[in-house]
């Protein structure tokens, strides 16, 4: 009953009322007594208030009130401490959203805890997904799983007659809904009953931004119809808002059954019911079933692998590799991105939280010249009865109101710059979709951090304010020199911090920026200005060993040639099997004359690819009309690398090699050969990977190379802006072939930024924060000299009557400056040393010819920073140097 | 003299047995009754008015005397003559215990 009564008292109006009926009442007794009777009837009151309790809550929500009241007072002090504060608390949280978000973001999915991945890998670990039949198989003969398959796939799309671009989309089996537990919508999501005929289940799910966005929320959509490669498809349902599918990073628009393959992938062969057919397109999810245990589903899956049926012969060897099953957790989602990025994103947490540290410091200084003109005010207090802790509790709360001011305005800030980061590292590599909303460990983290930074800086004139005397109240001189070293001390250490974290920012910003620019200028080799480039994929490029198709895929490729050849501004055209900056997924045996085998990576050109690229020729000839009949010799060119490398400077041309045929031409186990010639040698060019050396790399033919696919991609050599003729290009590719699907259309500038797309998140975000933390050290060295100056106003005016110089008093006042910042460089190239050594795994992972003990940077960096501290105090030394001595003398 | 927070709540609620009263009255009560030899502060005894409101074993209630003057008036609740009886036997132990210790030695002085 009581905690009831006393739970009464925290409403502020039952308190209120409560108050006005105590005075009612005293006035009431005191009318009835003598005078004095009762006693000094505050304290009874005070007394009696304390017997109500939330004493100590009703104190600090006046500290908060009182805090605000200030804060408005001295908008110039709010604004700079919240701003900076803001800056700091915004920028950790916009990373600590990202890597939550890349990494530890659970699928919105039910229990995306037991969720698992499947995969097959081989004995060098290669992962790959698997062929329909395979999925099949594990579907219905391993019982101790429920397993489910998907696959993305681009789709040609048009609603209402008219084409829109191409979605991203997936071919879902008819369990992966009911497998992941997503519930629909809208409508109903596919049933394993949508998935039993193929090319019989013309319906189609879509995703909940795809309904916002292009159907403006219909609330008819289910039974409307869209249109994929020409077939229409029923929408059944749209799918959950938060949902994306389950990798991390992707946003699906479009759901349909993986027995609609054959028409929404019309580049590639009928993938369901082709035995002779082997392609790993789907990727296996799946659940275990009650009382079963990993490993005995994995020995399950295993038993299916070693099956005769389960996959075909090694080309090469003969014999069918050996595979075995890997099931992963998939709580969080499959990611390339995480791959990519979780480097990157982890050291820029760091950076991000030493500029914190620096915004703190420079708050911590802010707010302690604020409490050196406050010290009477808390005197007075003191005075007055207040008890130290109620002070010291005062002054916090003051601190963490700042915080939490400056950590709402920090959420907004990172709001905004999470999306700019998302889109900065989109560009060029296509859209990185991910859930950016703020979920409850963001929010936590970014109360936490405003909390603690509240506190740091809070706590310090908190300590200030409970050693404070007295008798200082009614004392106006507060000029004596003890107090004005003891006023600057703990700013001092506080800027000297300052200026030995920018150094470690600085330099570790020159690194990251030195990297990059090591990187840019690798590319010799290649020319990106000019080059327009193009996925091209006619129909049956997927499979240009099914019977007719390498002839019609040629006719059609050099048909393209032509026209694109024939645009004015082009000045010359090729395709090639990748992009430069692609991984060559292909490799040729060859066995060299003078004996030898090698494994060589080799890219299937057409002529005029090394001329378009910007490479040139160093020895012999580039491929011709002559090299493309069905008749002609086997032809190669090689690069420098292959010539040191696999050759060892022996002569490359006229040389007649071996060439293992790695297809149809086994007799008996035993691979054939193919006499291969060299006719030409090409310099050296930086891919495919632009970190790496070059690889040695051959170059054949289409027609010559032995491979199963026959996507190429179009390269278009321009005078001018590669840009402007890319409308003509498409027209060209449509004229050729109406159907081309054409992907990816950007210049070879794009693609090198992409490829960078890491070590330029990080050079610019650390320079930008290199410079922050610059400008709040300036502004940290600028507070604390100008108060020094100010306090020591007496002094120089009698040292400057006593005959000192101006330039003697500029030599005091900046001597002290950069004693100021020589300390802590003194303090800062140490730790940046230490900071390199301890983070040496991830960082010399982003570096580039760059040591982090690199002598160079760091002297660069220390030079920035002195120069910025110069910069800093000339204003108040100026001001030193303009004292009259008449003046200062006589405020003393 | 000084006083266990204790004993003066029990003071009070004693005081309140034989009708309600206002907070002036009942410190005249408790300093007539114990013939001027307990003076309560004002200062303590308001507060112990509020503790015991809060607990719940008095109430309070604006009422208009003689004279036309309103004042509260205390009353005791049955909660409050529970805890009163409660408090009475604890002292009574308390006493008869501070009673033996204190008891008067051979030779000595009675008490």
């Amino acid at each position: 009953m009581t905690m009831w009564r006393r739970l009464k008292y925290l409403l502020p109006w039952h308190r209120r009322a409560a108050e006005a009926d105590m005075q009612d009442e005293l006035r009431s007794l005191a009318a009835m007594a003598e005078p004095h009777e009762l006693g000094n009837l505050t304290i009874a009151a005070e007394n009696a208030r304390t017997e109500w309790g939330w004493t100590r809550l009703e104190q600090v929500a006046q500290d908060v009130r009182y805090a605000c009241r200030a804060l408005r007072k001295n908008p110039g002090f709010a604004a700079t401490a919240v701003l900076s504060l803001a800056l700091g608390i915004g920028a950790n949280t916009a990373l600590f959203t990202l890597i939550n978000t890349v990494t530890w973001r659970m699928l919105p999915v039910a229990e995306p805890e037991h969720l698992l991945v499947l995969s097959q890998q081989d004995r060098s670990s290669v992962s790959s997904g698997f062929t329909y039949q395979q999925y099949r198989s594990m579907r219905d003969r391993v019982d101790v799983m429920d397993i489910a398959a998907y696959a993305r796939v681009p789709l040609n799309v048009s609603i209402n007659g008219s084409t829109e671009p191409t979605a991203e989309g997936q071919l879902v089996s008819g369990n992966y809904f009911p497998l992941l537990g997503v519930r629909p919508d809208r409508g109903r999501l596919f049933t394993p009953d949508d998935d039993r005929v193929p090319m019989g289940h013309p319906v189609a799910v879509i995703s909940h931004g795809y309904w916002k966005s292009r159907f403006a929320r219909d609330p008819d959509i289910v039974g409307k119809h869209v249109s994929l490669s020409g077939v229409p498809f029923t929408i059944v349902g749209v799918a959950p808002a938060e949902f994306f599918g389950v990798e991390v990073g992707t946003s699906p628009t479009i759901f349909v059954p993986v027995m609609m393959q054959p028409i929404v992938m019309p580049v590639s062969e009928n993938l369901l019911d082709r035995p002779g057919l082997y392609s790993t397109w789907l990727r296996g999810i799946g659940r275990l079933k009650p009382g079963t245990s990993l490993a005995q589903a994995t020995a399950r899956l295993d038993v299916l692998t070693q099956e005769a049926s389960w996959s075909p012969p090694n080309k090469l060897t003969g014999q069918r590799d050996d595979v075995r099953m890997a099931l992963t957790s998939a709580a969080t989602g499959l990611s390339d991105l995480r791959r990519q990025f979780s480097q990157p994103l982890q050291i820029l947490f760091g950076v991000v939280g030493l500029v914190l540290l620096i915004a703190c410091a420079n708050t911590g200084n802010l707010v302690l010249a604020r409490s050196a003109a406050r010290r009477q005010e808390f005197a007075l207090r003191l005075a007055l009865g207040a008890g130290r802790s109620r002070l010291i509790r005062q002054v916090l709360v003051e601190g963490v109101v700042l915080a939490g001011v400056a950590g709402a305005c920090g959420v907004g800030l990172a709001y905004w710059a999470t999306r700019a980061l998302v889109a900065y590292a989109s560009a060029g590599q296509g859209a990185i979709a991910l859930d950016l909303s703020p979920d409850v460990r963001v929010l936590a983290f970014t109360a936490a951090v405003s909390a603690l930074a509240g506190l740091l800086f809070g706590s310090v004139p908190a300590l200030r304010a409970s050693r404070l005397d007295m008798t200082l109240v009614g004392r106006q001189d507060l000029t004596a020199p003890r107090q004005v070293l003891s006023g600057a001390g703990p700013g001092r250490a506080l800027v000297i911090s300052q200026v030995a974290l920018s150094l470690v920012l600085l330099i570790g910003a020159g690194l990251f920026v030195r990297s990059l620019q090591n990187l840019n200028r690798r590319d010799a080799g290649l020319d990106r200005a000019h080059v327009l480039i193009v996925r091209v994929e006619p129909r049956g490029s997927d499979q240009r060993n099914a019977p007719g198709a390498l002839e019609r895929l040629d006719r059609t490729y050099r048909e393209l040639l032509d026209r694109v050849e024939r645009i004015p501004g082009v000045q010359s055209a090729s395709l090639a099997r990748t992009a430069p900056l692609a991984p060559i997924s292909f490799s040729n045996r060859i066995t060299l004359a003078s004996g030898g085998d090698s494994s060589v990576q080799a890219l299937m050109i057409y002529p005029r690819y090394i001329a378009t690229m910007g490479m040139s020729v160093s020895r012999g000839r580039d491929f011709n009309d002559d090299d493309l009949r069905p008749d002609s010799p086997l032809v190669a060119l090689v690069n420098e690398a292959f010539v040191r490398e696999i050759l060892k400077g022996q002569e490359p041309l006229g040389i007649r090699h071996g060439l293992t045929m790695t297809r149809g031409n086994s007799v008996q186990g035993v691979p054939q050969r193919q006499p291969l010639t060299i006719v030409g040698v090409v310099k050296d060019s930086r891919y495919p990977n632009l970190r790496d050396a070059t690889p040695p790399i051959m170059y054949q033919t289409f027609l010559q190379t032995r491979t199963g696919r026959g996507q190429m991609v179009l390269h278009v050599r321009v005078a001018g802006n590669p840009g402007e003729i890319a409308r003509q290009v498409r027209d060209a590719v449509q004229e050729t072939d109406r159907d081309v699907p054409m992907f990816e259309l950007h210049s070879l500038a794009d693609e090198v930024d992409a490829a960078l797309v890491r070590e330029r998140l990080i050079a610019t975000l650390s320079g930008f924060f290199g410079l922050v933390a610059l400008v709040l050290v300036s502004v940290g060295l600028y507070g604390v000299m100008a108060f020094t100056v100010s306090r020591r106003t007496a002094e120089i005016g009698v040292r400057v009557a006593l005959g000192a110089t101006r330039s003697h008093v500029l030599w005091m006042i900046g001597r002290q400056t950069m004693a100021l910042v020589l300390l802590g460089i003194v303090v800062g190239l140490p730790a940046a040393w230490a900071v390199g050594r301890l983070a040496s795994r991830q960082v010399s992972g982003m570096l580039f010819e760059v040591t982090p003990s690199d002598p160079a940077t760091a002297i660069a960096a220390t030079i920035v920073l002195v120069i910025a501290g110069a910069c800093a105090g000339i204003l108040p030394a100026r001001r030193a140097v303009r004292i009259d001595p008449i003046v200062a003398l006589r405020n003393d | 003299m000084d006083f266990l927070q204790g004993t003066l709540d029990m003071l009070v609620l004693r005081t309140l047995l034989f009708g309600p009263l206002h907070g002036y009255a009942i410190a005249g009560a408790i300093r007539s009754s114990s013939r001027e030899a307990l003076n309560i502060e004002f200062g303590s005894l308001y507060p112990a008015l509020k503790r015991l409101e809060l607990k719940g074993w008095i109430v309070a209630k604006w009422e208009t005397s003689e004279h036309n003057r309103r004042a509260k008036v205390y009353r005791l609740t049955p909660a409050g003559r529970r805890q009163l009886r409660k408090e009475q036997s604890r002292w009574t132990e308390f006493v008869r215990a501070v009673g033996r210790v204190m008891k008067p030695a051979p030779g000595e002085a009675e008490p």
